[in-house]
């Protein structure tokens, strides 16, 4: 081992005090001056900064370059304010919503056009119940989907390393869910084929996934082949969905979303569908009001809705750029994260509303989706679904357990102990708890940009 | 031992001399804990040695949430002061070590707080209220601070969550702790240290606050608090490492002049420089007018300088011909396509090559007459050792420790001297002799100076002692 023999313990500019400087400056301070200001074409910032580049430019020794640095910061100069870059979001969730927004309304239609046929060879019953657990089902696994894959760089070559053990995964629910009763079959074929054309439609396959949803549709209106159908629908997604994900198979040295996340997530989207089909006046495509066609505007309100609000992610640091340290603090109705949010809201509000009105003028043909209430409940559940992906999405799943419980709450009371008859009203009153319980503190939340920024979108 | 983006996971100058130490001390157990970026597999390049046990590393910037364990006590409540104190600890011109101390450790014994505390609300109005402080501080070495707006004031609120996460994490018990760079890697150690005085040992390859503040000179599209804060959080962490280490370990007497220069005193200082195994006998240059580069494509590297040094000696000796080896680092890949374009613009055709990535650095050097450096910053570049290794003359830069390294066996020019390095190429590759001749000394130097033998017995007395001291 060799000990550093070197005297000048010392160096001027950093540590100790000029006068106290043992090496001489090799050359004149105006060369110094010089070499400096055209390597950064400014007043070094700091002594630090001016040794840098007299070591690297000008060939200096350490110790000579700090001495000469030091004459060459200047503490009085006045910086200018500056906006700062913005770095590109590495999420992918637009993406992912309009995957899910496609394949959502694909599955809404499909069950509107199913509905008839199923329940004649089923019994009525049988497919409603069957319904009843597809649906949270398939949106919970929808949620987990996009938590730990599909909202992420390089989403489906991910879900391809975990293949076998997501199939496994899947494959052990689906015969859970087939034996638990004789509808059992059915509604393990729904949520094959709903996940399945989430992850197609993300694959930018959804037209091929449309395609097979109307050739099954058009088989099941043959006498006594329900069952085949649907299952060669599930087995055509499925089969499509594999080859979707392994043709997107590619080395990454990216990982998955955390798996506490991810089921964080699917309970969340789960207790969402619950709370969907939580409401027994709505017969699920099967008589009386035909919640699949009603549901439409509602989807494709939060559908563009969403589309617009993970601008988030991006818009948030972008209005933040530029705007002085003394109102990072400060909220107001104008800044950028509540511009952002408000204008999902009017998004999905619009939208819904203008398409309840077309559909309502269309109910004769739609066979009934008449009921207004049925509309104001399904706007109100796509709020309510909105507002509690957002919180699950700036890593808020607590609360959003909560509201979603509170909601489900609401909607059960109003099922059991209010005794109110009006299509969609306990679902109505459940998603308005949820809204009410969500809304305030994201707006609250969400008025003061910066610090959402600061502490809940960067740090999850 | 304690690294930060290196061993076991990527390859380099660094991991392998984490490898040769490790390997070859192997009367000491040794607990590896590196810090990674997060959200990216590992691949374990390097295979441990038996006395080796690697450990879960921290992974900062990740989706991970902090451990759960941590002693009882402690308040969100007082978790919402961790950020300015930590901000108030790292980023003021002198730091303030006693404060980032008890931050840190707070941090320690408080991991399940930490992110809680940093979510809050309070938090966040303390944070911006120390930091208009922070940012009015005059200093007579610095100017004033940029303005910062508000994005970044959240982005270093973001660096100092990670901070705190890093001060979070488990360190084993051990009776050394050893951290390789005077930066994140020292965190845990600072922590570990307050917690149970266990001796530190910092060894500084580079200078971590150097490279900060060229990286930030080089990132052009920076804003000026961008690079203040970058700047300021590494020479915070520097100085953090410096106030808490026992002995900081230096290659070179040129790192050594920058740790004088922040304030450590010469006491601690014990300068180690790198080796390499020891070389077998030298071949004779091929004479056949070569010229070789070992390096990453980086613009530390200055490869556009060499570009023009190439040309130079090429209108000089057209028989001349250069070959750079190495490929780019990560992330400067627009730079390497822009040396290319450059090599084209200069009509050097195949008398300029770049070859990729070897697997065989001292093989390629042992068919070059002259090996060229033209960095503007290196601590003590491998590539020297192995062309001294193989008793081929080096022109280079005169930058960090190559002065030192290659005294009386090579030619120095300042960085930049496109004339001078050209120069001195030329004068090698024309007179054999003389190039035979500091090829010679080299070699002669290297076995004297820089064998891993060396290396190592200076760690192992160095470690001795600091377990010693503890002992007695």
């Amino acid at each position: 081992m060799s000990t550093s023999t070197v005297d000048h313990d010392v160096l001027p500019g950093v540590g100790p005090p000029a006068d106290e400087a043992t090496a001489p400056t090799p050359r004149g301070d105006q060369h110094a001056e010089d070499v400096v200001d055209a390597r950064l074409g400014r007043p070094p910032s700091d002594v630090l900064e001016a040794t840098v580049v007299l070591e690297a430019w000008d060939g200096r020794p350490a110790q000579s370059a700090m001495s000469a640095a030091r004459e060459l910061v200047s503490p009085d100069h006045e910086p200018a304010l500056t906006g700062s870059r913005v770095d590109p979001s590495d999420r992918q969730e637009r993406r992912s919503v309009i995957a899910e927004g496609i394949a959502l309304v694909l599955s809404i239609l499909s069950v509107a056009a199913w509905a008839r046929p199923l329940s004649r060879e089923l019994g009525p019953r049988a497919l409603e119940d069957a319904i009843r657990l597809a649906l949270p089902l398939a949106v919970a696994l929808q949620w987990a989907l996009r938590s730990r894959y599909l909202s992420r760089r390089d989403g489906l070559a991910l879900l391809a390393e975990d293949g076998p053990s997501c199939c496994a995964l899947l494959l052990l629910l689906v015969v859970a869910i087939a034996l638990i009763a004789p509808w059992g079959r059915v509604a393990a074929l729904l949520v094959l084929i709903w996940v399945g054309g989430t992850v197609l439609t993300l694959r930018g396959w959804g037209l091929l996934y449309a395609v097979g949803l109307l050739a099954g549709t058009a088989a099941l209106d043959r006498e006594h082949a329900a069952y085949a159908a649907l299952g060669a629908m599930a087995a055509f997604t499925i089969l499509l969905c594999l080859v979707a994900v392994l043709t997107r198979r590619a080395p990454t040295d990216r990982r998955p979303g955390g798996l506490r996340r991810a089921v964080l997530a699917g309970l969340i989207g789960g207790a969402v569908g619950v709370l969907l089909v939580g409401d027994p006046s709505l017969g699920w495509g099967v008589h009386g009001v035909h919640p699949a066609i009603a549901l439409v505007p509602s989807v494709l309100g939060s559908f563009w809705g969403g589309y617009y609000l993970w601008n988030l992610y991006e818009a948030i640091p972008r209005g933040l750029s530029g705007v002085p340290l003394e109102h990072a603090g400060s909220a107001g109705l104008a800044g950028p994260a509540l511009g952002v949010f408000l204008g999902a809201i009017l998004r999905l509000v619009g939208t819904t509303i203008v398409l309840s009105v077309i559909v309502a003028t269309l109910g004769r043909w739609t066979h009934g989706t008449d009921a207004v209430t049925v509309f104001v409940a399904f706007g109100c559940a796509a709020l309510a679904s909105m507002m509690l992906s957002l919180f699950e999405s700036l890593s808020l799943q607590r609360g959003a357990l909560v509201a979603i419980a509170a909601a489900l709450a609401a909607e059960f009371a109003c099922r059991y102990f209010v005794q109110w008859h009006v299509a969609g009203g306990a679902l109505a009153v459940g998603a308005a708890v949820g809204v009410l319980l969500t809304l305030p503190a994201l707006i609250a939340l969400l008025s003061r940009s910066g610090r959402v920024l600061a502490t809940t979108l960067w740090i999850q | 031992m304690i690294t930060e983006g290196t061993y076991p996971y990527a390859v380099g100058g660094v991991s392998s001399w984490c490898d040769a130490i490790i390997g070859g001390l192997p009367e000491i157990e040794w607990e590896v804990l590196p810090i990674v970026a997060g959200g990216k597999r590992l691949h374990q390049n390097y295979q441990l040695a038996p006395n080796a046990h690697l450990l879960a590393p921290i992974e900062l910037w990740s989706e991970e949430l902090p451990p759960r364990h941590g002693f009882l006590g402690g308040s969100e409540t007082e978790g919402q002061s961790v950020p300015s104190r930590l901000l108030e600890g790292l980023v003021t011109w002198n730091g303030n070590a006693p404060t980032l101390t008890d931050a840190l450790v707070w941090c320690r014994r408080q991991p399940q707080v930490i992110r809680p505390s940093f979510r809050s609300r309070r938090a966040w109005d303390k944070y911006l209220a120390t930091l208009t402080q922070v940012l009015n501080e005059q200093h007579d070495q610095a100017s004033r601070a940029p303005h910062y707006d508000a994005l970044e004031a959240a982005r270093l609120y973001q660096t100092l969550y990670w901070v705190a996460r890093t001060a979070a994490a488990h360190t084993p018990p051990c009776e050394v702790l050893h951290a390789t760079a005077a930066g994140w890697s020292a965190i845990p150690a600072i922590v570990h240290k307050a917690l149970f005085g266990t001796p530190l040992l910092v060894t500084e390859h580079g200078i971590f606050v150097r490279e900060a503040y060229l990286a930030a000179l080089r990132d052009t599209t920076a804003s000026p608090a961008r690079r203040h804060m970058s700047t300021r959080l590494a020479l915070g962490l520097t100085r953090a490492a410096y106030a808490a280490a026992d002995v900081i370990a230096p290659v070179t007497d040129a790192n050594a002049a920058w740790e004088r220069g922040l304030g450590v005193d010469s006491g601690r200082i014990h300068v180690i420089a790198n080796g390499i195994p020891p070389p077998r006998a030298p071949t004779p240059p091929p004479n056949a007018g070569k010229v070789v580069a070992v390096g990453r494509i980086d613009p530390l590297k200055d490869v556009q300088t060499m570009l023009l040094v190439a040309a130079e000696v090429c209108r000089r000796r057209p028989d001349a011909r250069f070959e750079y080896w190495g490929p780019p680092t990560p992330g400067q890949e627009i730079y390497a396509e822009a040396c290319e374009r450059m090599r084209e613009q200069l009509g050097l055709g195949t008398s300029f090559r770049f070859m990729g990535r070897t697997t065989d650095p001292q093989g390629v050097i042992r068919g070059a007459d002259v090996v060229l450096m033209t960095s503007i910053s290196e601590g003590m570049p491998m590539a020297l050792l192995e062309a001294m290794s193989q008793a081929r003359p080096a022109v280079a830069t005169g930058v960090g420790g190559i002065p030192g390294v290659i005294r009386g066996c090579g030619i120095v020019a300042p960085p930049g001297d496109i004339h001078g390095l050209a120069t001195a190429v030329v004068t090698l590759l024309s007179n054999p002799e003389l190039a035979s001749r500091l090829g010679r000394r080299g070699y002669e130097r290297l076995r004297r100076r820089y064998t891993l033998e060396h290396c190592v017995e200076g760690y192992r007395e160095l470690i001795e002692q600091l377990v010693g001291e503890v002992t007695t």
